[in-house]
């Protein structure tokens, strides 16, 4: 028999937020309240309103982006999190647990709304919740309650009757940067696409906004579009906060070393395999590994120094959350360190046959080292730049760079032709790879954008530099094997911290 | 217990979910998204509230809360505030809106929460201050509230007992309140009352004046078709957030929205027609919209026969006694037929095509038309006025005052009270500073004339209190108040009252620390809707220590260091001015229960709340408080709602008795003033010469209550402005601005000086970290073209703007939201201390300060930065631009009627020149005097132009109205001469 029954909310509420922009005055109301409701320092900021003028008088217009964390429900940053402390409730609400984040900001750099932050108070991440402590009392979040035009909604998406599920399933709505996958759950109502588009406004002159100034803070992602925008339309961004990226020189150098380390290990073995030295070559059975091992320990050292709680670093290991690259990556480079201290411990310890075997492990484990930065990087959703599938193999040929170019630099007698052919072919491909950031076009505008500003922009010099350090070793090689090889070595350096600071230097919200 | 049974068990204790409010019988506040979700806790609750604290989360760690209401202080609006006072350490938590609150309705700005900020403000003045060195010199030391109280008593009672009265000035900026400090001055009969309406909104209240006789609009947004605002109220509005709700409930009903902003404001944004006008065109605007309903015959005949004075008008004016409707109709096309769109189109520089489109809307709207003019045009231009004389002559047609969806006369929808011991005397001697015979018609003092006046007049006062006021910073040529300030001549002793340091408190002799919003007792009412309500402002502490069980007696009890609070204050210097109640004061602050004792506070409001808000008694009664309980607890009630045309209600029989109608239909009556619960005030009404009372005014046969003006009616006509010399400026018309192209050079553009942001208060809210992180400075707003022309190549670069006085230097905005020819600067920034000087640090530069003669300059030394104090956020200060102070190089430009600074400046703009930095200012206040002169040379004084030798035609309104032998003027003055 047909049923007259309204279908009503049987499951758990699947929490939502519709910001209205059609009544939405831009009077920061929901700012002050965040910070106070829930202690936000100065500073840093949970939600804020962006404005950006658009249009020519005296046809012109102001449209502002309530801008916030948009409870995601495939969140990267619950993916990123490598101990659970961005945690998804079944509610649908993404939450945080700062007893338990280490500062790694992976969900930093995974956000593609860049919603979440280091409060530099406890030195934890977090972000908007809904007031998740209020809902669960029967309260509206901070922001609800305070805005004068009752421009901001919170309901439940399974409640057909709710009013945000009235305007979500029957109105004009849109969400931020839906190309993400992420499925937000902050639904704009009337919102322009020249706020919701973080490119789409020409970010003003002389470091000012309308009424405020841009900022000069540390590690700063400058905001709008530093050249033409993505808009045809006249658009100005007129207010925004000063955003910071993530990773600092300390990630750079961190993809570095472990180049040095994953290569110092591998270039020996491929060595070995090919018959151009032989096992008992004490490049392959010492230098090889202790080289691998120190700067395995540099490498380890530099993510616990880029820790924002370095004394919390065990809890990667402790508490992992599975889907982390950095949870899988710190257990790929323990193993990896585990198989080198193996290795040195049987050569010493007189059983120099062992490491042959132990290569079976310590090759995929030395590669897999140097592969899945690709992996962690390709999970901060948020930059464009990294998301390639070619950054891999690119990575392991830097490994092999790396680890030939600093043998080299140590053992030039012992090591033979085999290492400098692996450098020349390796600095080759690499330079082909480094290169292919200018040369081809990029799928995204945020992508162009990061590739104008390592190509062209602020990290120009690092970048040339990289890649004239590259080709002039290259063609070094074959006058002095240690200027090349040095040449090689700094080149790499210089690209890899072009590569990882232009890939977070493209404004998100 | 796990985490989820804790939560099960917390809701079933706690929850503030609809089931479980309502289950409880406890009151559900819904809120915005309308679920099960409340907005607040159950205000049966308010006592002990528990809330899961966000900084543990997701620990579910309890806090617990008393809920105290207040009243917020960052503007006018008086919103709701709900203290989070923690149950534990007894301090504030947080500030949230107040739902029980009509006007605010639970909802706030970012300034409500911000005032944590305030009162946490690491370097808020906590203890009074004395002046150690010369004054200016920024040396302090802390004394004890007798020895200020007895120093400044002494001097006062001196005074008084020399009959010096007028040398005793109360300077007041945000008055913050209703009544208790004009009760004051009235009991000391003293004439002292000073305000800042005449820089903030004298222009358009002058123009409502003049029409209904009540100087504030009061629009019934939520129920409007049509909504007309000059300038941007939806942001940063008198009644900012109460009026932004209705504004957009009324959108959202469907009404248009037709804004006027010269400057592209968040409101424009909003607007379904935005025009943005050459500055000073829109009162012309207004008359060609006129123009265009008169002769399309687009009006309400019936009211505008009814309600216009226009009887009056024809006689007098046409010398047509006895004229009929349709004569007048006729006339009425004639007089506004030159203003036509195409005059309209070019002296605004908005097309005629767009006038026409804007005046249709408008003649859609009936009866449900909501206007608004508060600053904005009515307070940049000379004759600015004329703004809200020409937009209520829109409402004035269309029958759209007083009704639903229509713009209310202020005094409707508010309740002022009636306090215990009214003093009936009025101040026998008239304030000629304030008050001066040059600008007889000016709706408000002339405050920010004073360093002029007072040397024209050679005159001395010997008490002078700056309260939430000031005028070094806020007021034009603020250089030549700190040439006043400094000179102990002038100015005997200068008392700031304050609860922030500020520019004019460094010339103080006396700094007394006053508290912020959730630290004082006030009582408000404003008109935001069609209703009338009252708010209560509380010392939140002190109502929680009550709560408590414990007795405070004097909010310095509760409060940080020894701030205070004014109402006490008061109270305690009036009993020392009084000790022994010789001088006929002290009885007004005495105890009417302890006879012989002080009167208190929680005596005064209680007096108050039992005996002059109607139905406050019962709805107390009904929860078994005292109504006195009842306002501590809720903070605010709610009088009357949908207040209705009091114009068109009939007279009561019992105020009608041996009544006499005359010629123009006014109806006069012998019967007694009824009591009224209201406290009295607004236009005094000449009795006839019987000494009958008017009551009302004959309508069609109906004695009717009519409007609060001479004739009783709308006043299309002004006698008074035709009778004191400005028979020309009697209707509603158009007076080219002082910015108006005529009156410019060729390098000079009009700059708009007035506008908001919507997080800054004025110099009240630099202490606010929140708001100073998001607004800091304020850039030179410039068209792209005007940029071009006067080589500024890009946003950010530096430019000097010559004013009359100096020059100043800031950065550039270079903006498509500003009409080409037209610059802005916002005010708000440019806050400074001298070097040296003790002060606060947020949002403060440290500026060096030059005198040579009369050449004067500030140069910043030190802008924002970061900085140690008690609270570690504000090691966290990121930005260093501060802005600049631009009032300092504004000459004084006072309207020759309204009496208004017409704020617009004439200004030269040219890239900086060598070694300018930003925030310089440059005046000469030699020049001052100059430009002082130039306008004054435009008034038509009383002396010579009062049609009956007094100072002020005595009907208008006035503050602290002195006796009528005061409106005198002295008897050497020329006779009339019109």
């Amino acid at each position: 028999m047909p049923t007259t029954q309204v279908p009503t909310a049987t499951r758990e509420p699947l929490w939502a937020k519709v910001i209205d922009h059609t009544r939405c005055i831009g009077c920061h109301a929901c700012t002050t309240a965040c910070k106070s409701e829930n202690e936000v320092p100065l500073s840093v900021t949970r939600t804020y309103v962006k404005y950006v003028d658009t249009g020519i008088f005296p046809q012109a217009r102001r449209s502002f982006q309530v801008t916030r964390c948009n409870q995601c429900d495939d969140a990267p940053c619950v993916e990123a999190c490598p101990t659970t402390a961005m945690f998804r409730r079944a509610d649908g609400i993404v939450d945080f647990d700062k007893s338990i984040c280490v500062g790694c900001k992976a969900c930093i750099a995974a956000c593609p709304y860049d919603a979440i932050f280091i409060n530099p108070e406890d030195k934890s991440a977090e972000k908007c919740n809904f007031c998740a402590h209020r809902l669960d009392v029967g309260l509206e979040p901070a922001c609800v309650i305070v805005c004068p035009t009752e421009a901001i909604l919170v309901g439940d998406m399974n409640d057909p009757l709710s009013a945000v599920s009235g305007i979500i399933n029957r109105e004009a709505v849109a969400v931020r940067r839906p190309e993400k996958e992420t499925r937000p759950k902050l639904y704009y109502k009337g919102a322009d696409q020249a706020t919701l588009d973080p490119l789409a406004a020409r970010r003003p002159d002389g470091g000012i906004f309308m009424w405020s100034e841009q900022g000069d803070v540390k590690h700063q992602v400058p905001s709008g579009h530093s050249g033409p925008s993505n808009s045809s339309a006249a658009a100005l961004l007129s207010y925004d906060i000063p955003h910071r990226a993530p990773w600092d020189w300390r990630v750079s150098l961190y993809t570095f070393t472990k180049s040095i380390s994953s290569g110092a290990y591998l270039v020996p073995l491929l060595l070995g395999l090919s018959g151009m030295i032989t096992w008992t070559n004490p490049v392959w059975t010492l230098l090889g590994p202790i080289v691998a091992m120190i700067f395995l320990m540099f490498t380890g050292a530099l993510l616990v120094w880029d820790l924002d709680h370095p004394e919390r670093f065990w809890m990667v290991l402790t508490r992992p959350q599975w889907r982390s690259w950095l949870v899988r990556g710190g257990f790929i480079i323990t193993a990896y360190g585990g198989i080198l201290a193996l290795h040195l411990g049987a050569v010493i310890g007189g059983r120099p046959e062992i490491p042959q075997s132990l290569a079976w492990l310590g090759g995929p484990l030395a590669a897999m080292t140097a592969i899945y930065t690709a992996y962690l990087f390709a999970q901060a959703k948020a930059r464009d730049l990294w998301q390639s599938p070619l950054l891999p193999p690119h990575l392991l040929v830097q490994a092999l760079l790396a680890g030939s170019a600093s043998l080299i630099l140590l053992n030039p007698i012992e090591l033979g032709v085999g290492a400098i052919w692996t450098l020349q072919a390796s600095l080759a491909v690499h330079l082909m790879l480094a290169l292919g950031e200018v040369s081809m076009p990029h799928p995204t505008a945020h992508a162009a954008l990061a590739a104008r500003n390592m190509t062209k922009g602020a990290y120009a010099a690092f970048y040339w530099g990289g890649i004239v350090l590259t080709a002039s070793a290259l063609l070094l090689m074959s006058a002095n094997v240690t200027i090349g090889a040095l040449a090689g070595l700094v080149g790499l350096f210089l690209h890899e911290h072009a590569y990882v600071q232009a890939g977070q230097s493209v404004p998100l919200a | 217990m796990n985490d989820s049974t804790h939560l099960n068990e917390l809701n079933q204790r706690v929850s503030a979910a609809k089931a479980e409010v309502e289950g409880r019988g406890e009151t559900f506040y819904p809120g915005a998204s309308r679920i099960h979700l409340a907005s607040f806790p159950p205000r049966e609750r308010w006592n002990d509230w528990v809330e899961l604290d966000s900084k543990s989360w997701p620990e579910k760690v309890e806090k617990r809360y008393m809920l105290v209401p207040t009243t917020c202080f960052n503007c006018e609006s008086a919103c709701g505030l709900l203290a989070y006072v923690d149950r534990e350490t007894l301090q504030v938590r947080k500030f949230e809106g107040n739902p029980e609150h009509p006007g605010s309705r639970g909802r706030n700005c970012a300034k409500g929460p911000a005032t944590l900020n305030q009162i946490t403000d690491p370097d808020r003045i906590l203890y009074p201050l004395k002046r150690s060195g010369r004054r200016g010199e920024g040396k302090w030391e802390q004394i004890s509230w007798d020895e200020a109280l007895d120093e400044i008593a002494g001097r006062i009672r001196t005074a008084m007992q020399e009959e010096r009265h007028e040398e005793v000035v109360y300077h007041v900026g945000r008055p913050g309140e209703d009544g208790y400090t004009e009760r004051m001055l009235a009991a000391w009969g003293v004439d002292g009352h000073n305000s800042h309406t005449n820089v903030c909104s004298s222009g358009a209240r002058s123009g409502y004046h003049w029409w209904m006789g009540m100087d504030r609009p009061s629009p019934d947004y939520s129920n409007a078709k049509v909504i007309l605002l000059v300038s941007s109220h939806l942001e940063t509005g008198h009644y900012f957030n109460p009026h932004a709700q209705r504004i957009m409930e009324g959108k959202k009903n469907g009404a248009k929205l037709i804004v006027f902003d010269t400057r592209l404001s968040n409101t424009a944004t909003h607007a379904d027609h935005w025009l943005s006008p050459y500055p000073g065109s829109e009162a012309l605007i207004f008359l060609a919209i006129a123009n265009w309903m008169i002769r399309e015959g687009k009006y309400d005949r019936e009211f505008v026969r009814r309600w216009w004075n226009w009887q009056e008008y024809m006689e007098v004016v046409n010398d047509e006694p006895g004229a009929s409707f349709e004569n007048f109709e006729e006339h009425l096309r004639e007089i506004y037929s030159e203003f036509t769109f195409e005059y309209a189109s070019t002296e605004s520089g908005i097309d005629a095509t767009t006038l026409l489109e804007v005046a249709k809307v408008v003649s859609t709207a009936g009866t449900r038309f909501a206007t608004h003019n508060w600053r904005s045009a009515g307070s940049g231009n000379l004759g600015g006025w004329q703004v809200a004389r020409t937009l209520t002559l829109l409402n004035a047609l269309l029958g759209a005052l007083a009704t639903e969806g229509g713009t209310f006369p202020n005094s409707w929808n508010k309740f002022t009270p009636r306090p215990p011991r009214l003093p009936h005397q009025h101040p026998k001697g008239w304030n000629e500073v304030t008050w001066p015979r040059e600008y007889p018609l000016s709706l408000m003092e002339m405050s920010f004339l004073m360093p002029h006046l007072m040397k024209d007049q050679d005159a001395h006062l010997d008490v002078y209190f700056t309260r939430v006021y000031n005028p070094v910073w806020t007021n034009p040529d603020g250089f030549s108040w700190i040439e006043m300030l400094s000179d102990e001549e002038r100015i005997g002793l200068h008392v700031a009252m304050t609860p922030t340091w500020n520019e004019t408190a460094y010339f103080a002799d006396y700094i007394l620390p006053m508290g912020h919003a959730s630290e004082r007792h006030d009582l408000t009412s404003y008109e935001q809707y069609n209703g009338q309500w009252i708010a209560f402002r509380q010392p939140v502490l002190r109502a929680a220590r009550e709560r408590l069980d414990e007795e405070i007696t004097d909010t310095r009890q509760v409060n940080p260091g020894e701030v205070w609070e004014e109402n006490e204050f008061w109270i305690d210097l009036t009993w020392r001015i009084d000790p022994d109640g010789s001088l006929g004061i002290r009885e007004f602050f005495e105890s009417k229960k302890v006879p012989g004792e002080k009167m208190t506070i929680d005596e005064y409001y209680s007096w108050i709340f039992d005996n002059s808000v109607p139905g406050l008694p019962e709805a107390s009664a009904a929860e078994g408080l005292t109504p006195l309980e009842y306002m501590r607890r809720y903070g605010a009630f709610e009088i009357s709602n949908k207040v209705g045309r009091v114009h068109e209600q009939s007279v009561p029989d019992n105020e009608l008795e041996d009544v006499r109608v005359d010629e123009m239909g006014r109806v006069y009556s012998r019967a007694p003033i009824p009591p009224s619960p209201k406290a009295p005030g607004g236009t005094k009404i000449d009795d006839d010469e019987d000494g009958r009372r008017r009551v009302g005014i004959r309508v069609d046969g109906e004695i009717l209550k009519g409007w609060p003006t001479p004739t009783g009616k709308l006043e299309f006509w002004s006698r008074t402005l035709h009778d004191w010399g400005w028979p020309e400026l009697a209707i509603p018309t158009y007076i080219k601005s002082h910015i108006h192209p005529e009156n410019l050079e060729d390098d000079q553009v009009p700059l708009i000086t007035t506008f908001r942001v919507p997080v800054q208060i004025h110099t009240r809210s630099a202490n606010s970290k929140w708001l100073d992180e998001i607004a800091h400075t304020n850039p030179l707003w410039i068209h792209p073209i005007d940029a071009d022309r006067m080589g500024i190549s890009k946003t950010g670069d530096l430019v000097r703007v010559e004013t009359e006085l100096g020059y100043f230097v800031l950065k550039s905005w270079i903006t498509e939201g500003i009409r080409p020819g037209v610059a802005a600067c916002s005010h708000h920034m440019g806050r400074w201390k001298p070097e040296g000087h003790k002060g606060q640090r947020l949002g403060i530069s440290t500026v060096a300060l030059n005198q040579e003669g009369s050449e004067w300059s500030l140069t910043p030394r030190k802008g924002g930065e970061p900085f140690a104090s008690s609270d570690p956020d504000t090691m966290r200060i990121w930005w260093t631009d501060l802005g600049v102070h631009q009032n300092l190089t504004h000459a004084v430009h006072p309207d020759p009627i309204s009496g208004m600074h017409c704020w617009h400046q004439a200004v030269r703009i040219c890239p900086a020149k060598e070694g300018d930095q930003a925030g310089d200012v440059s005046v000469d206040t030699g020049k001052s005097q100059a430009a002082y002169e130039k306008w004054l040379a435009m008034t038509r004084s009383a002396d010579r132009y009062s049609p009956d030798g007094t100072r002020r035609p005595y009907w208008m309104l006035r503050p602290v109205r002195p006796e009528r032998d005061a409106y005198r003027l002295p008897l050497e003055t020329e006779p009339a001469e019109v």
